[in-house]
């Protein structure tokens, strides 16, 4: 399924109204039949379909609502991952002693921007960029960006997270 | 984690029957022709979305469900004092007077859509309605009236008669009561900053500029 969730429940909250629009359709419509010629096959294939779509409104409902109470703890999970991650984070940089400078340009190398970009959001040259960079490998004990991303990681993968829910 | 989970967020579901039944509403109120086959079948379109919305108000997502905005006047003094003052308080779902409204609008729409029923259902338009839609638009008009002077000296045509006006009367007071929803909603929009609208049509309320 390459669709989203978000889009699936979109598409699943459509048909539902459709739906329900269809079946209000076809008993108004067997009501009136009704009336006018009685009970006949046509009626009852007309009683099968509202009856049909009715059963169709509401396990698509359901489904519906256990799609989008999946999306919400997704979402929460990655909330208090990110949450965790940042702490973590702070922690480290606290640990490792980073100034407040280093722990700026950590942040945002963690965050996968180049040297580059770094250096024009904090208005600084790239060199200087590049040797604060340098300062917190060595202070954190590695020597390459992803060896960097890798400690976090790992800490984080450790045990499950527990989630306050 | 404050601010990014306590904004309201409106489930699809809530959106297409918003705005399904905004456009059944606008629809039948400003073009169709009233008693007309597609004013009577929008009416009809326009009960399902309701009924569905009221189910899911019973059993779907926390911000779609009633208990999310219980109707409490006390709540909405308490919202309008916050208003006086120029305070903000955040609300996951509807604040307290839009969920006045959002009742008040329900119970406006469900009273046009009863009383819409009641005279299909009598045959005050329905024989008519069948017959239209089995015709050119050109004889519509005139089936209508002649409808309509063929039952509107039959039996119970007392009953049929209020039915319409509760009916007329109901329609009245929803258009003003969506005047008023429109209103609120451009006045709270420029006191929070912005973003309900936004909400109803992606789902997500961006969050407030400092400024506010």
């Amino acid at each position: 399924m390459a669709r989203s969730p978000k889009r699936r429940a979109t598409l699943i909250a459509a048909i539902v109204c459709l739906q329900a629009v269809a079946a209000v359709f076809f008993i108004v419509d067997a009501v009136r039949d009704f009336r006018e010629s009685g009970a006949d096959l046509h009626l009852v294939i007309e009683f099968v379909i509202a009856v049909a779509l009715v059963v169709g409104v509401i396990l698509n409902g359901l489904e519906l609502r256990e799609l989008l109470a999946d999306a919400r703890r997704a979402e929460a999970t990655i909330q208090a991952a990110s949450g965790a991650m940042g702490e973590l984070m702070q922690l480290r940089f606290r640990e490792w002693s980073l100034t407040a400078a280093e722990a700026d340009v950590a942040l945002l190398a963690l965050k996968g921007l180049t040297i580059e970009d770094i250096a024009r959001l904090r208005q600084a040259a790239a060199g200087t960029v590049r040797a604060q960079l340098t300062r917190v490998y060595a202070k954190a004990g590695v020597n390459s960006r992803t060896a960097l991303l890798s400690l976090f990681v790992d800490d984080l993968l450790a045990e499950p997270l527990h989630l306050a829910d | 984690m404050p601010g990014a989970s306590s904004t309201a967020r409106w489930d699809p579901l809530v959106r297409l029957t918003h705005w399904g039944i905004a456009a059944a509403v606008v629809a039948n109120g400003l073009l169709s022709e009233e008693g007309s086959a597609v004013h009577v079948w929008i009416g009809y379109a326009a009960g399902a979305l309701l009924a569905v919305r009221l189910l899911w108000g019973g059993v779907g997502t926390r911000s779609a469900r009633f208990s999310s905005f219980p109707p409490s006047p006390r709540a909405a003094v308490r919202h309008i004092r916050d208003m006086a003052a120029r305070t903000h308080v955040e609300h996951r779902s509807h604040n307290p007077l839009g969920a006045l409204m959002v009742y008040a609008l329900w119970a406006a729409l469900a009273v046009v859509v009863a009383s819409g029923i009641a005279m299909d259902q009598s045959g005050a338009v329905g024989r008519h309605a069948v017959a239209a839609s089995e015709r050119s638009t050109e004889d519509e008009e005139l089936e209508s009236e002649h409808a309509e002077a063929e039952h509107g000296d039959g039996e119970g045509s007392a009953a049929g008669e209020m039915i319409e006006e509760v009916h007329e009367i109901a329609a009245n007071l929803l258009f003003l009561l969506a005047a008023l929803h429109v209103a609120g909603v451009a006045f709270e929009s420029r006191r929070v900053g912005g973003g309900l609208v936004g909400a109803m049509i992606t789902g997500r309320r961006k969050p407030r500029s400092a400024g506010g």
